[in-house]
């Protein structure tokens, strides 16, 4: 009976092996899979028990703490709270009991420390008896900058608004405001009763205090859109430069036979202007013939090289898509050309189309996070400036800016009397383009005020899109706001 | 000469004893940051039991394995520190909240069934001092393992566990019992005597088939009555995983005894055969196997695979080295203190601790076959090379089960599920080992000194 034992006992063996086998997999490679399975309920309540990471504002030679857990007396939770909440929330979102948004969902393996490059520092904690922490998070924001953008649009007459700041030269966010927001702190509670109410509460609230319309919000992008119109006319060669002439009737009847008007029916100059004089004045008829001139496709191809028409932008915050449709009909790419029709734009699309011309035609990839550091102080990750697309060639770019320069230096361009000398009184120059988009069925409300610019603008630092929802005039609405960031961010007044 | 090894024994049993009072420390450090108040008293009463057990097998079988005792030992103390740890918390880590059958009292009470466990251990090596007196009552164990099969599906005395709808416990006073237990070990000395005697008829070669020698129709009657009552088992108490091991046990069994593959086929087709009529009659199996496959789809993590879900998210949170007992939270997890009790283990020792478990039920299960192979006695290799397979299948079909490596099968635990049953009879059924062990380890008798001179004297 010995032979059958003995293959008996190899299968026990076998048996025994598999078990092992099996428990390797779910214990040793399963683990982080199994801890970042939606639900484990062990991950959500682990949460609490130690200190999640902090996140600060870190830009601009400045460091404000924008988030951070603290202790409950009594005690061995941590519990978050945000010191300037509301000025903050586009930024850092909020983590709460139902899970988290912004900044805290876009980097929670790492304010949560379960992220596998913090298995070592993790592992030392745990020998060396030290609490388990979650790593800081630092962001490209500048609070001088940020608290500049929440003032401004908190007084500016209660307009939905969103404004956007970027460092050109890296596509470091500076700024992400908007207005009207919330304030994260009353969703950090640990009740889940009293989170469902207050989250209840702002999502009926009809003001959307929880959209952020500096990066989810689209609106028309009005004459803004002109940056990107001058561009694709210069870059193709179907408009020689900025001193090349172009037609500009008032009216400009289109070939359908509608009439397209100048804002408030002014005449272009004699009617036959130079192209940096129709921008300065914003001529919609102008450039609603460079618009037929290079045709829908044309259009819709050099946005896109300005980052419109992706859905897929990450900061790592998800950018909703400005969109600059493929318009096929002649007479209707007069009115994409002037930013009409169906074009839709984010604060944060104005300021990329300022960035890309800023730096000299290259649109770098816009970024949120500076670094990732671990409890221990090590830096386990930083960012890397990379290019997002080449926009336009550096040529181009230049005489975008001359044109630019000249909308607020040119005692007749659109802001000068609120972006130029009247109102930067230290020799600071803006470059920027207004918009004031037509909102609403036949012009029902307000309109839309955009201002995409950027400065100092022989040497730019801060690029900034603003858009001030039924603000009216964008000279009048917008740009003041994006002056005021300016100033605060460069330290000028 | 050979040695007995009881001092092997003793230094094994307070390295057993010693791990146990450590990891009951720990539970409290983990819990409350203190050492529990009544560890001295566990501690002693423990160690009271165990080296009790220990000068019974000075006495009553000094050749035996001297492993098996501090193994049996150091996992059933660790079963009982984890019924501690798990009643602290309470249900959903809310101490004001017990755990379905984790009352106040649970802790003293499992220590008690470890001493009673031990006692059992002790009456199976005073009674029975060789293993082939249970030869004699074949028959009648035969039966007795029937009727405690059986007890439980009668109406009126049977109820199902709690939480679950095995329908497998009897009530005897304000006593449950789970009688299949006992069974277990009666119907092993059956079948041990049953094979022993018809093993030479059972190995007849029938007609050879596919390059098999099958065995002769008319003797596949005992595999069918014994399929039938593990199917019987399955229908009237809805206890798959007893089933299975009922079933497994007679299998191998019939297989050691007549070393024919041809047995182990004809068992593996029935098995799956009847684990597909089970499917699809009872929905509750079906079930099983859409956990098996599926246990993340759709909504089955907060419905039928929440269980398993749970004690794999368990492990998955203690990861490599654990959280440490007392810090994890197997609490979560429904029937964590019986079926489920290794997810605890592997959440709060660690893949390191549930291995180094999995390995003490190895060293078990391969002290048992060992003391088969060496002893002598048909009947008695017979049972012990059962009993050790049994205690294999039974860990295998549990441990495979809550880790989801196979269909999860409720049974329990040797040595760590709560309750008593259990406990006594795998006490038992280590002293039913340790006997065939003393056997197999003493010394044959010397031989009368004067042997050699009678040869000469031998007329011509």
């Amino acid at each position: 009976m010995n032979r059958a034992l003995f293959r008996l006992s190899l299968a026990c063996l076998v048996m025994f092996v598999l078990l092992l086998l099996n428990v390797n997999y779910v214990q040793a490679f399963q683990s982080t899979s199994l801890a970042n399975r939606p639900g484990n309920i062990r991950t959500f309540d682990q949460q609490f028990q130690y200190q999640r990471g902090s996140i600060i504002a870190a830009g601009g030679g400045q460091q404000v703490k924008i988030a951070e857990s603290l202790p409950v007396k009594g005690s061995n939770i941590f519990h978050r709270f945000y010191p300037d909440g509301p000025v903050y929330a586009p930024v850092t979102g909020f983590d709460s009991v139902y899970g988290a948004t912004g900044i805290e969902s876009a980097e929670q393996k790492y304010l949560a420390g379960t992220a596998s490059n913090l298995t070592v520092h993790n592992l030392i904690s745990l020998l060396t008896g030290k609490p388990k922490q979650g790593a800081t998070v630092y962001t490209t924001i500048s609070a001088k900058a940020q608290q500049a953008a929440y003032q401004a649009l908190r007084s500016d007459g209660g307009h939905d608004a969103g404004v956007v700041a970027i460092d050109p030269s890296t596509g470091a966010i500076l700024a992400l405001a908007s207005v009207p927001t919330y304030n994260p702190n009353q969703l950090t509670t640990l009740e889940g009763a009293t989170f469902d109410a207050a989250d209840k509460r702002l999502l009926a609230d009809p003001a959307q205090p929880l959209l952020d319309r500096a990066l989810n919000a689209t609106y028309p992008p009005g004459s803004s859109f002109k940056v990107v119109t001058g561009s694709a006319g210069f870059s193709t060669g179907k408009v020689a430069g900025p001193t090349a002439t172009v037609s500009a009737p008032q009216p400009l009847t289109l070939p359908n036979g509608h009439l397209l008007n100048n804002d408030g029916d002014i005449t272009c100059g004699d009617g036959n202007p130079q192209v940096i004089q129709a921008f300065w004045l914003s001529c919609n008829t102008a450039f609603g013939n460079i618009g037929m001139k290079l045709g829908g496709a044309t259009l819709h191809d050099y946005a896109s090289r300005f980052g419109w028409n992706d859905s897929n932008l990450t900061i790592p915050l998800p950018v909703s898509p400005s969109v600059v449709p493929v318009v096929s009909d002649k007479s209707l790419t007069a009115y994409t050309a002037i930013g009409q029709l169906d074009d839709e734009v984010t604060p944060f699309q104005e300021a990329m189309d300022a960035a890309a011309i800023a730096n000299h035609g290259t649109l770098m990839k816009p970024y949120l996070v500076q670094s990732v550091q671990a409890p221990d102080l090590t830096t386990i990750q930083s960012a890397n400036p990379t290019v997002l697309s080449q926009a336009v060639s550096p040529q181009v770019a230049s005489e975008m800016t001359q044109m630019m320069i000249q909308v607020t230096q040119n005692q007749a361009g659109t802001a000068y009397q609120t972006a130029g000398p009247p109102a930067v009184g230290t020799g600071l120059v803006i470059a920027g383009k207004t918009g004031t988009a037509e909102n609403g069925i036949n012009n029902a409300g307000l309109d839309d005020a955009v201002f995409t610019c950027f400065a100092p603008a022989s040497n730019p630092k801060i690029a900034v899109g603003v858009i001030v929802k039924g603000g009216g005039f964008g000279a009048d609405a917008a740009a003041p706001i994006a002056v005021k960031i300016i100033e605060a961010y460069l330290g000028v007044h | 000469m050979p040695r007995g090894r009881r001092r092997t024994e003793l230094l094994m049993l307070i390295f057993a004893v010693g791990v146990v009072l450590f990891a009951y420390a720990s539970v409290g450090l983990g819990l409350n940051g203190k050492i529990p108040a009544g560890i001295a008293e566990y501690g002693l009463a423990f160690a009271a039991i165990i080296f009790a057990a220990h000068l019974a097998v000075r006495r009553l079988a000094p050749w035996a394995d001297p492993l098996m005792l501090p193994l049996a030992a150091l996992l059933n103390g660790l079963g009982v520190v984890m019924i501690y740890r798990l009643q602290q918390s309470g249900r959903n880590g809310d101490p004001g909240n017990q755990i379905s059958t984790l009352s106040s009292s649970a802790t003293t009470q499992q220590v008690m069934y470890s001493a009673v466990g031990v006692v059992a251990f002790v009456l199976v090596l005073v009674f029975i001092r060789e293993a082939r007196v249970l030869q004699r009552y074949t028959y009648t164990l035969g039966a007795l393992g029937l009727l405690l099969l059986a007890l439980p599906a009668l109406p009126g005395i049977g109820s199902a566990v709690a939480d679950t709808n095995a329908k497998i416990q009897i009530s005897v006073g304000s006593f449950t019992l789970q009688p299949e237990e006992f069974a277990k070990l009666a119907l092993a000395v059956f079948f041990a005597g049953y094979l022993v005697a018809k093993r030479d008829v059972l190995s007849l070669a029938g007609r050879r088939f596919l390059g098999i020698d099958l065995p002769r129709a008319r003797d596949l009657g005992p595999v069918l009555i014994a399929w039938a009552a593990s199917l019987l088992v399955l229908v009237f108490e809805h206890d798959v995983g007893t089933s299975a091991l009922f079933f497994g046990l007679f299998v191998a069994m019939l297989y050691i005894a007549t070393q024919r593959t041809s047995w182990l086929l004809i068992g593996v087709v029935l098995f799956l055969f009847g684990a597909f009529v089970a499917s699809k009659l009872f929905s509750q199996v079906g079930e099983r196997f859409t956990v098996w496959l599926h246990p993340w789809a759709g909504h089955n993590p907060t419905t039928i695979s929440y269980q398993t879900v749970q004690g794999l998210e368990g492990m998955g949170f203690g990861g490599v080295l654990g959280t440490g007992l007392g810090h994890g939270q197997p609490f979560w997890t429904p029937l964590v203190q019986s079926d489920f009790i290794m997810t605890a283990f592997g959440e709060e020792l660690g893949l390191a601790g549930l291995m180094a478990m999995l390995l003490l039920f190895g060293l078990i299960v391969q002290r048992g076959l060992r003391a088969a192979i060496a002893t002598r006695d048909p009947f008695a290799k017979l049972l012990a090379g059962g009993l050790s397979f049994a205690i294999a299948l039974q860990v295998f079909i549990i441990v495979g089960g809550v880790t989801n490596l196979i269909p999860l099968t409720g049974i329990t635990t040797p040595f760590l599920s709560q309750g008593g049953s259990s406990l006594i009879a795998t006490w038992a059924l280590i002293g039913l080992l340790m006997r065939v062990s003393d056997a197999a380890r003493r010394p044959a008798p010397q031989p009368i000194q004067d042997e050699g001179m009678t040869q000469v004297v031998r007329a011509g």
